[in-house]
């Protein structure tokens, strides 16, 4: 079976233990306001323009004979700079998994592996389950938001060797406010997570006056308990896609506050 | 380190102390001086010209005060010489690694013993400055320095202070007797004894004997403004770290963590540090040269032991010497003491030779391996040209260099004699390769004459094919066989058009993977090339891929990078790998680094030159350069301040930065 992959990069820093590469999977259920990857939202690939550097040259907008253009109105195979371009590519599952392999001494040198990143990568899980299961000898991690159907996320997760799941907003109606989607399911599968033996962190995102406020931490820190929790600050660069896929950013480029550690039992902070 | 110190000689107030020396050409014409007689006397007339001058709280002294070394020969002499002899460069001694070590151990009056007339006379003159050094230090109540200028460098080093003062006199000699891109060597390997004899002594705690490399490494800087190279930081006074010696024992030690250490502290641009590395080299060294590496100075190099040495073994270099080993100015790789190769006299265009076969054999080459072997004929006619011109090699003689190489004749050779000729472009010249062999030979989707008249027109009437070539065409540095193989058979090549020639000193031909300047200069021989490369874009720096690549990641580029049989091609020219500062944020991500470099090592890189930088820090500095006096920037095979460089350079480094991985 094929699933769609938005971005494929090596050697990510803060995607898990070693050196790693991610792979991004388009798509994704929710629409957290403070995304700083609108490119993986929707499921189909899509035009992405990096305006900031186009000279306004004209020549991708003269028309072209190319079919794989047809659907965008835009030429994607004549910027000199490569500005215009399809964010989304569609794999086979075995080839995908062959594209990963190919890093294997990698992963051993560096005590490493493969992160399925996204978008929300349970949305495209029957694909991701079985690239895993092409991948038996490789440290396979993944980051969720948690947001999928209990038997989806049970039966996924099973497939990996490490989880890094985001619980972000602990009030139901703020969650929903702020993610357009209700926690209930995430804490559901929480608890399913924190009991199944693997090993795992908890990442709350750090984003001013929504995420890092004192009421909002407490209440995470009352439902994860003693769970390992990673405080990740707000990335001001958040914004910085949006313009390319023609959204625009609704919050600031604050910092955010400084988080109290004490709140938790068992917290980092990433900056 | 003395905040004085560092403070006073950023602020360049010791300047006001220099002063210009007379000419003495015309004299020495009119005299009609032999050119080793002239060498001499000129030495020690600037000796006596010097003066003594201490800095605020230095421990290490010695500064110049003879702002021009005047030249020995007349403007009409040298046109003599040159028609005469091939003249490298300047003319006068360069990218030795003298013996620093039997120096400091011995002292000069030992050396004096066995010396000759001219030896003698340059070993008298610097000691007469020492002298007056000494007499002026017990003027100005500095019984401390004066106690150890009693000593070195007269005779052997009895502390850890003297031998790093008797190695500052030294190099500062070697300086002012006209030589240039004078390297330091192994000075973990060769210090470290006295380091240690006083750390048992008591006499130090690893802060203390810190504090006293920093204020040793600030001496680097005193007068580095006077070493001018192709620009201001290009002065070639590389230090080499760790490594293995010549019984396989790890050299690392502790004075090598406190030069990384110490580099890291003063964040100055000399010396520039080298860290030599091999597969049983512990994470933790990776990890303290990965801390020096976010400090941005583009420090240190890393060299890969368990390659260079093969491969100098290879090309007749005895086992012993070749673990000894150590960079040139740059990245060229050299033999202290007994090595008198000139490892930088030459440059294969690779992307020039294609242009060649391109313009003058595609249209008649019926396959791909036709046209490979047009190309080869090409680099075999290159290079003949290349040595061809390298004859009667003359360097003026340094007798004080020649105290410092074992060698009374070192400007006639030492014991090795090799010539070192950069490859520059090979990203480029593969990439263009690939274009052709794909595109023209295997799918046929471009016609011969089509690229032909889109490189002869630069790509304008034909922006399409323009993208295609430049963003979709295999590029070197994404770990792809069909373009990377390409590379390897370039570089074996090269090689091999250099094998089995004699130079004009009895020495070989060295084929290497730097480029030196020559990425702007070559750039500008040809016009646009077929991997959508427009005229006048610049090559990428040393052995990188083509900046314009759209490139997958550091990890694809490592294993582009690591193919080559560099056994063959190892006169020296780093893989750059750029990576945006804030990568280095936490010390986790410093670890992820030094993992990164040590796999690098482990599949057989042979040198990795790693950065971090910041464009938009670049770009303000541009702008406002009186803020940014101490930004630091890696260019070649050496670092400078950003904004002291010609803009040229300041934009190929920003270019670099925009396609930072």
């Amino acid at each position: 079976m094929t699933g769609t992959v938005f971005d494929i990069k090596e050697f990510s820093l803060h995607d898990g233990p070693g050196g790693r590469v991610t792979v991004f999977l388009k798509g994704c259920p929710l629409r957290c306001k403070w995304c700083h990857n609108p490119e993986g939202l929707k499921k189909e690939s899509q035009l992405l323009v990096k305006t900031a550097q186009c000279t306004n040259c004209g020549l991708c907008k003269k028309g072209c004979h190319h079919l794989e253009c047809q659907p965008f109105g835009r030429c994607i195979k004549v910027c000199p700079k490569n500005l215009v371009r399809i964010c989304g590519t569609e794999y086979e599952a075995k080839d995908l998994a062959n594209k990963i392999l190919e890093y294997s001494d990698f992963f051993e040198l560096n005590n490493g592996g493969v992160t399925f990143s996204g978008g929300e990568p349970l949305l495209q899980h029957e694909f991701v389950k079985e690239v895993c299961s092409h991948l038996e000898n490789v440290h396979k991690a993944i980051q969720t938001s948690g947001y999928a159907d209990e038997e989806v996320f049970k039966s996924t997760i099973k497939c990996f060797d490490y989880v890094m799941m985001d619980i972000k907003i602990a009030d139901r109606e703020k969650h929903r406010e702020f993610t357009g989607v209700y926690n209930d399911v995430i804490l559901k599968n929480f608890q399913f997570l924190k009991n199944s033996g693997i090993p795992y962190i908890i990442r709350v995102p750090l984003i001013p006056d929504i995420t890092d406020t004192e009421e909002n931490l407490k209440g995470i820190s009352k439902i994860v308990g003693t769970s390992p929790v990673e405080l990740l600050s707000y990335n001001q660069m958040a914004g910085a896609k949006y313009e390319s896929v023609g959204m625009q950013y609704s919050l600031t480029n604050d910092k955010n506050k400084e988080p109290d550690l004490s709140i938790f039992k068992n917290a980092i902070l990433s900056k | 380190m003395s905040k004085a110190l560092l403070d006073y000689i950023l602020k360049k107030e010791h300047h006001k102390f220099r002063i210009n020396a007379p000419e003495f050409a015309e004299e020495y014409k009119e005299k009609g001086l032999s050119p080793i007689e002239r060498m001499t006397d000129r030495f020690e007339k600037l000796c006596s010209l010097e003066t003594p001058h201490f800095l605020p709280e230095e421990k290490i002294c010695f500064v110049r005060t003879i702002k021009n070394i005047p030249d020995c020969f007349t403007e009409d002499e040298w046109a003599e010489l040159k028609d005469k002899y091939f003249i490298h460069e300047l003319g006068y001694l360069s990218n030795l690694s003298p013996d620093y070590e039997d120096i400091i151990k011995c002292g000069l009056l030992a050396k004096r013993e066995t010396a000759n007339e001219y030896q003698k006379r340059s070993i008298d003159a610097i000691l007469g400055l020492v002298n007056r050094y000494k007499e002026e230090a017990i003027k100005e109540g500095k019984p401390e320095i004066a106690r150890v200028l009693e000593r070195v460098p007269a005779y052997g080093a009895t502390s850890f202070i003297e031998a790093l003062q008797s190695f500052r006199i030294v190099h500062f000699a070697l300086w002012l007797e006209g030589n240039y891109h004078n390297t330091v060597g192994r000075l973990d390997k060769y210090m470290y004894p006295y380091l240690k004899a006083d750390m048992e002594k008591g006499l130090y705690t690893e802060e203390t004997a810190l504090a006293l490399v920093e204020d040793f490494f600030l001496s680097f800087n005193k007068d580095s403004d006077l070493y001018v190279g192709v620009q201001q930081g290009d002065n070639g006074q590389s230090l080499m770290l760790g490594g293995i010696d010549k019984d396989g024992n790890e050299v690392f030690n502790l004075l090598s963590k406190l030069c990384l250490q110490a580099s890291k502290n003063l964040l100055l641009i000399d010396p520039k540090i080298n860290l030599r590395v091999n597969k049983n080299t512990p994470v933790e060294t990776y990890v303290l040269g990965s801390e020096l590496t976010k400090a941005g100075l583009g420090f240190p190099q890393y060299s890969n032991d368990d390659v260079v040495i093969d491969g100098l073994v290879k090309l007749g270099y005895d086992r012993e010497d070749a673990c000894e080993y150590v960079t040139a100015a740059c990245w060229e790789f050299i033999v202290p003491k007994v090595g008198a190769d000139v490892a930088n006299i030459g440059a294969l265009n690779f992307p020039k030779v294609v242009d060649n076969a391109l313009h003058k054999h595609l249209l008649t080459s019926e396959t791909y391996d036709d046209f490979a072997k047009e190309v080869k004929k090409e680099i075999n006619a290159e290079c003949d040209i290349i040595c061809g011109n390298l004859k009667d090699l003359w360097f003026v003689p340094s007798p004080f260099m020649s105290v410092m190489c074992n060698n009374d004749t070192i400007w006639n050779g030492g014991k090795y004699n090799n010539f070192g000729i950069h490859g520059t472009g090979v990203a480029t010249g593969a990439d263009s390769l690939a274009v052709i062999k794909k595109y023209v030979f295997e799918e046929k989707s471009i016609s011969k004459e089509e690229l032909l008249d889109a490189v002869d027109t630069n790509f304008e009437n034909a922006p399409e094919l323009l993208h295609k070539l430049r963003y979709e065409a295999p590029k070197m540095g994404n770990n792809i066989d069909f373009v990377d193989d390409i590379a390897v058979w370039l570089l074996d090549t090269f090689s091999d058009a250099l094998k089995g020639r004699k130079n004009c000193r009895g020495g070989i031909y060295r084929a290497g993977t730097g480029s030196a300047m020559f990425y702007l200069w070559h750039a500008n021989e040809i016009g646009a090339s077929p991997d959508g490369r427009l005229k006048k874009e610049p090559f990428g720096t040393n052995f990188s891929a083509s900046i314009f690549a759209d490139i997958k990641g550091p990890l694809s580029v490592i294993k582009s990078f690591s193919k080559p049989h560099f056994e063959n091609a190892i006169n020296g020219g780093p893989l750059t790998l750029e990576f945006h500062n804030s990568m280095f944020k936490d010390e986790d991500s410093v670890e992820k680094v030094a993992m990164l470099v040590k796999s690098f090592v482990e599949l057989g890189g042979h040198q990795l030159q790693l950065n971090a930088v910041n464009l938009e820090t670049l770009k303000d500095a541009q702008a406002h350069p009186e803020k940014y006096q101490q930004l630091v920037v890696r260019i070649w095979g050496w670092s400078a301040y950003f904004v002291e460089l010609d803009k040229e350079y300041q934009d190929h480094v920003m270019l670099r930065q925009e396609y930072t991985l």
